[in-house]
């Protein structure tokens, strides 16, 4: 099968792969000499890293160079920061420099990259560890040297912006082996008073001259520090440890100075914008609520205010009126339905009644005369009885049946012959 | 009123303000607020106005003050 034999460029690819995904080979220090310094005309400089028994070869890419602090030549003892790649077109491992520093100041660089992971790792720069610098502060710590440009500027920017503001210098050695431990003595010193913002640094140097505030002792006292701590150490370009753990960085002690105080005039600015907007806000206030007033005494209840019971009294007026209609309409409908009972004939006349009743009465009596079966047995007629039930068809009879003849004066009993 | 710094007059200040500018405060309220503000509007004038310029002193080891001008 093709798929068993890989192509030289995947194995070169493959290769690579392999070193990008060590981590150590991709930002590595290496400690080395230059020999075969070439820079073509690209701006790329090729050259060979090496030590007494090997060597490595190294290219640092134009794009790179600005970092370059000197020109570096064959024989040189350098440090390498950067990164270890193939080379896929010629099958071979190299050096791809990002820094290259003279041996010497480089173990400082290791020192400061080292310390820098350490304490960051800690946590020691978090963000949620800052505290908030004062905006009007009373007093003012320094912890720097009482000589120099950097206690001066300090002074004078403070005096200039906010003249109220007390300033306390604890003064310390600034650079030598002895400084930390004094700087970190003094940290200690100024949190016994009472201070809202303590300044830590001092003017520009060499990276030997700031190495103080890159020392461990340094950044955890600065860690440590109950009061806000503003760092200001040499110039723009220079970055300690002191800067990453402080509170918040100022480029330089006069940068400092102002983040620790306001400026006067701002602040007697704000406080008079502060007071026009409460009286603007008063105001405003005052005229909605009289506004509101007058809406409410523009209304017709309070131009008139007869209308509120000229309204209730023409309510009992009508009520009144239909009051009255009511009555004397009962009192006639009631006059009406007596007069027209009393018209009825009947009460007019009552001796009609009595003789309709007299002649109703006599016609049934006659009635009752007529229908008497007594009468009838007087007028010849009689009653044949069987068993004393009434005989009224001859076919209710045969012969040798007794049958009881009832007349009007008396009662015969006869047998069927 | 309680003592309050210069900082926390002034952000008391600035809170009362924000109040007032909203507007739903009932009027009596309104009316506490702003004696309230400028009562606090005094508090900092007057501590702006009779603060002393502060003289920048040196801590001695021993915790000692002693004026300092970083000019000498």
């Amino acid at each position: 099968m093709d798929d068993e034999y890989l192509t030289v460029s995947q194995v070169n690819a493959y290769i690579n792969r392999m070193l990008k995904y060590d981590r150590n080979l991709q930002n590595i220090y290496i400690r080395g000499e230059i020999s075969n310094y070439k820079t073509y005309p690209s701006g790329h400089s090729y050259f060979t890293l090496k030590d007494d028994k090997s060597q490595i070869p190294a290219v640092m890419f134009k794009g790179r160079k600005h970092s370059l602090k000197f020109q570096p030549e064959d024989g040189m003892k350098v440090i390498i920061k950067g990164k270890i790649e193939v080379y896929e077109r010629d099958g071979k491992y190299q050096l791809y420099a990002t820094t290259i520093t003279e041996d010497g100041i480089g173990e400082l660089h290791i020192a400061f990259e080292q310390l820098k992971k350490k304490l960051d790792s800690e946590g020691l720069f978090d963000d949620a560890h800052k505290k908030e610098i004062p905006k009007y502060p009373q007093r003012i710590g320094v912890v720097t040297a009482r000589t120099g440009a950097a206690i001066r500027d300090i002074i004078t920017t403070i005096k200039r912006r906010y003249p109220y503001c007390e300033v306390l210098v604890f003064s310390t050695l600034v650079q030598g082996e002895m400084a930390a431990n004094q700087i970190v003595r003094q940290i200690r010193h100024a949190q016994q008073f009472d201070i809202d913002t303590l300044i830590v640094g001092r003017g520009g140097g060499s990276i030997e001259d700031l190495w103080p505030f890159n020392e461990e002792i340094v950044a955890r006292e600065i860690y440590a520090c109950r009061i806000p701590v503003i760092s200001a150490v040499g110039h723009e370009i220079d970055w300690t440890i002191s800067d990453f753990v402080a509170d918040i960085r100022a480029a330089t002690p006069t940068a400092a100075a102002e983040i620790a105080v306001p400026e006067i005039s701002e602040v007697k600015y704000k406080l008079n914008q502060l007071t026009q907007r409460t009286n603007k806000a008063i105001n405003e206030k005052l005229i909605q609520n009289k506004q509101k007033i007058e809406n409410i005494s523009q209304k017709q209840i309070f131009k008139n205010p007869e209308s509120i019971y000229e309204i209730k009294q023409m309510h009992l007026d009508n009520l009144i009126g239909k009051l009255n209609l009511t009555s004397k309409n009962i009192i006639t409908e009631n006059r009406n339905r007596l007069l027209k009972i009393e018209s009825r004939s009947v009460l007019r006349n009552p001796n009609e009644v009595t003789k309709a009743k007299r002649d109703i009465f006599i016609r049934n009596v006659d009635k009752l005369t007529i229908l008497d079966p007594l009468l009838t047995l007087k007028r010849g007629y009689s009653i044949a009885k069987m068993d004393d039930k009434v005989v009224s068809s001859a076919k209710d009879v045969k012969t040798g049946d007794e049958l009881d003849i009832e007349f009007d004066d008396g009662t015969v009993n006869t047998k069927v012959i | 009123m309680e003592e309050l710094n210069f900082e926390e007059s002034l952000e008391k200040l600035e809170e009362i303000v924000n109040k007032l500018e909203t507007g739903d405060v009932p009027l009596d309220d309104a009316i506490d607020e702003f004696t309230k503000a400028m009562d606090l509007v005094k508090i900092c004038n007057t501590k702006l106005n009779n603060a002393e310029e502060a003289i920048a002193k040196i801590v001695k080891d021993n915790g000692e003050l002693e004026n300092f001008n970083p000019n000498e």
